[in-house]
């Protein structure tokens, strides 16, 4: 099995820097990091993959036994670092992503060195004493608002990204992207993502770690960036004055500029 | 257009003005006036996200005051649970990332709590420098198209459980064919094994006795009710039978069996044609009538002798069987008459009819079932072959050897239409004429 | 093909059954099921009347069989009647002449 191939793996910056594996979240695929990759890019090495199911992935190789658990994204993630042969890498996920890696590096702990956690929340459903931001009910809102997009995906959203001519590379891109995902592997990636809890897993993490959040997220609400900033004493927090769940998108250079300062201080 | 009352213009300038005012009309419908009432919601959102501008259709499907909106609330405020999570994780990204987003399902939350489906079209306005500057957003009322899509979605779903609903039939229908397959190839075996047990391989080799026989089955899984036997009892005797249970089929199959075995033990106890019979009717009938459910047969059984003198003595008895037949070396042919002898397996005990008769070199006795008298003949098939035709045919082949009879007697019966219709069993047993052909055909 | 059929009546000596039709593989099994549910007197004479009979095998002739062994445990008698040419032979090749009471015609004895 060609685990880069599988994963859809790309690399970049200096050969022998200290490595970054960039990992997505749910709803979007490697793209996502686009623009902070040239900022990290010209002082590390920058790993950029897609878990198996999104983006341009090997759809075959997915099965919903191995998704519908964090450990089967997790185990994409330390076969990606063992492929790479990497070592104590600098894994940055975003949103569920985050999660994953610390599974990631509580099962590999020779090949993560240090976290960075974009926008993490390690339960998004209500629970006593804890507010993820969502009721159960809610995340049935957003399998059926997937359900609902299937149909406007595939008919509306293909005639408008393959029409952009304007920028005909990002086209591509997008159509791969967003257009190649399977309604029915999406919403099993969602049912996993927003039906997980992780937060006894936050205790495991030993790695030095950077939990960034948004002022504004209506995903991840900054109860729950606090709860995980208190969960892993070797954490470090910064709120971005940023707005959404994707402040790599929204803010990009203070995205770049907090991942590089948290790197730095710990060279 | 249609204009209605007013007097006739002269022709020409007269509509050219009437067009323009029109146009004028039209013109005083402001810019604003567009944007407030346009049959579509408009919004305008800094890059966060806070609405900056909204339009009075929008507001008014909302059911939301101005006031309470402008500068307060964010774009994802507007939509429901769903529609903010999928907002987040596909539609803001995907806007950053190509400018413009068209045609986007969401469904916003009403002040009454209802929902409204709505199709989204996003284009982010940049500014000089090309930094981004705000979202322009129209959101059309999609109530009807939602209907449609999910009407169309479930029927995709019913028509996909349907599909793999009859794929899986397809699937169990297959397995069962092969299932069907190998249990008829494991039938067949079992019936070829049956079959086996119930005649012969082939005759044994008798010392100065030719033999032939011709054997047919009319059921398709190949079990006849006919039977035909040839071992030998002791030092220098042989014994033989040929017979015909009734019935068709397994229940024949296993009362020829029972016929064949009870022949075979009785024969080594007392190998006399009225002995062995008594024995089998016994057997037969204990087995078979006495419980109520008459089962026979009809049975030649015989007791070849060879002489010191080149002629074998052959001791033949019938179980309401009909006649053997001799072909004797000199041309004739004659029927073996053992009348009276009763169907075997019928009374508790029952009377058999036995004959004697020596076989001299170049005489062949011919035992035969009914289906070869009894075959339909002629172009109807409606005829029966008959005794009385088979003593002609004999008669007219005779002298002739064990094979030479068997050969002429099946191309007899493969010329009736399509061959035999029932079981037919054929056993013929000779003396070999001289090698000295003197004896030619007498005929 | 003829079809079998059956037809009953009954005299003072006992019912009589009209066979016509063919009694092959296929169809003894009616005139066997026919005969069992006849219920016989001690001292009654079953009648087989078989003058419409076109063609009787093995199978009939056990049904014949069956017939008589019903009649009997009965203590009641069967005469087989008006039985054709070509069955006749049979039944005397086979012996059956001797063990069913054979009679000319259909009609039962004058008493």
């Amino acid at each position: 099995m060609d685990v880069r191939r599988r994963n859809n793996v790309t690399v970049t910056g200096p050969a022998d820097a200290p490595v970054l594996v960039l990992a997505h979240g749910f709803g979007c695929d490697q793209n996502m990091w686009r623009l902070v990759v040239p900022a990290l890019a010209e002082r590390y090495r920058v790993v950029l993959f897609d878990y198996v199911g999104s983006g341009g992935s090997d759809l075959s190789a997915w099965s919903q036994e191995r998704y519908s658990s964090l450990d089967g994204y997790a185990q994409d993630v330390t076969e990606v670092c063992e492929a790479l042969d990497l070592e104590r890498a600098v894994f940055v996920g975003h949103s569920v992503s985050a999660m994953t890696g610390v599974l990631a590096a509580r099962a590999a702990p020779e090949r993560i060195g240090a976290l960075v956690m974009v926008a993490p929340s390690p339960r998004y459903i209500d629970d006593e004493g804890y507010r993820g931001g969502f009721t159960a009910e809610d995340i049935d809102e957003l399998l059926a608002s997937l359900e609902a997009n299937y149909l406007g995906w595939s008919s509306a959203m293909a005639p408008l990204i393959m029409g952009n001519p304007d920028r005909p590379e990002l086209g591509k891109e997008l159509t791969n992207s967003f257009c190649a995902t399977d309604p029915d592997i999406a919403r099993v990636f969602a049912r996993t993502t927003f039906l997980s809890d992780s937060r006894d897993d936050l205790k495991d993490v030993t790695v030095p770690t950077l939990v960034l959040e948004c002022a504004q997220d209506v995903i991840a609400p900054r109860e729950v960036g606090a709860h995980v900033h208190a969960a892993i004493p070797s954490s470090h927090l910064v709120t971005l004055d940023a707005t959404g769940h994707c402040p790599q998108l929204s803010a990009p250079e203070a995205t770049a500029q907090a991942i590089l300062g948290f790197l730095e201080s710990r060279l | 257009m249609c204009r209605t009352g007013g007097v006739p213009e002269p022709s020409g300038t007269g509509d050219e003005a009437a067009m323009d005012a029109a146009f004028t009309a039209l013109l005083e419908d402001s810019a604003e006036e567009l944007y407030e009432s346009a049959p579509c919601g408009y919004l305008s959102t800094l890059m966060d996200g806070t609405i900056a501008r909204i339009n009075a259709t929008l507001l008014n499907w909302l059911g939301l005051k101005r006031e309470a909106v402008v500068g307060h609330r964010h774009f994802v405020d507007l939509l429901t649970v769903g529609g903010k999570l999928y907002h987040e994780t596909h539609f803001a990204p995907l806007l950053r990332m190509q400018g413009e987003l068209r045609g986007i399902a969401l469904e916003m939350k009403t002040s009454h709590g209802g929902r409204l489906p709505v199709l989204v079209s996003s284009v982010i306005k940049h500014g000089s420098e090309g930094e981004p500057l705000l979202i322009r957003t129209t959101v059309f009322d999609a109530s009807d198209r939602r209907a449609y899509e999910e009407e169309l979605l479930r029927r995709r779903q019913d028509a996909e459980r349907a599909h793999a609903e009859a794929e899986r039939a397809r699937a169990e229908a297959e397995q069962a064919r092969r299932q069907a397959e190998t249990d008829r190839e494991r039938l067949a075996d079992a019936l070829a094994v049956l079959q086996k047990s119930l005649l012969p391989d082939s005759l044994p080799a008798l010392p100065g006795l030719e033999t032939a026989v011709y054997y047919h089955t009319a059921s398709p899984d190949q079990l006849g009710g006919d039977f035909y036997d040839l071992f030998p009892i002791d030092g220098d005797r042989w014994a033989f039978f040929l017979g015909d249970v009734c019935g068709k089929g397994p229940q024949a199959a296993a009362l020829t069996s029972l016929t064949r075995y009870t022949l075979r033990a009785a024969a080594h106890h007392d190998p006399e044609p009225d002995a062995a019979l008594s024995t089998l009717n016994a057997v037969l009938h204990e087995r078979y009538t006495a419980g109520g459910d008459p089962r026979y047969c009809t049975c030649l059984f015989g007791i070849l002798e060879p002489g010191t003198d080149g002629r074998t003595t052959v001791r033949l008895g019938s179980g309401g069987h009909p006649p053997a037949l001799l072909l004797r070396a000199d041309g004739r042919a004659e029927f073996l008459p053992t009348p009276g002898g009763l169907l075997v397996g019928v009374l508790p005990t029952a009377p058999f009819a036995t004959a004697t008769t020596a076989l001299a070199p170049g005489d062949t006795l011919l035992l035969y079932t009914d289906g070869l008298t009894e075959a339909r003949t002629g172009p109807a098939r409606d005829d029966l072959y008959g005794e009385e035709a088979l003593l002609a045919f004999a008669a007219a082949h005779a002298p002739a050897a064990p094979h030479a009879v068997i050969t002429a007697l099946t191309e007899l019966l493969e010329g009736f239409g399509d061959g035999p219709d029932d079981d037919t069993a054929l056993l013929a047993l000779g003396v070999p004429a001289p090698a000295d052909p003197a004896t030619n055909d007498p005929r | 093909m003829t079809p079998l059929n059956i037809t009953h009546s009954d005299t003072a000596a006992g019912p009589v059954l009209h066979v016509t039709g063919e009694l092959d593989h296929a169809r003894a099994t009616a005139l066997r099921q026919r005969t069992e549910r006849l219920a016989l007197r001690p001292g009654q004479c079953l009648t087989l009347d078989l003058s419409g009979l076109e063609f009787c095998d093995s199978t009939g002739i056990t049904a014949l069989l069956a017939a008589r062994q019903h009649a009997l445990a009965a203590h009641a008698d069967i005469v087989l009647a008006a039985v054709p040419p070509a069955l006749l032979r049979v039944l005397t090749i086979v012996g059956l002449d001797q063990v069913f009471t054979l009679r000319p015609s259909g009609k039962p004895p004058v008493a």
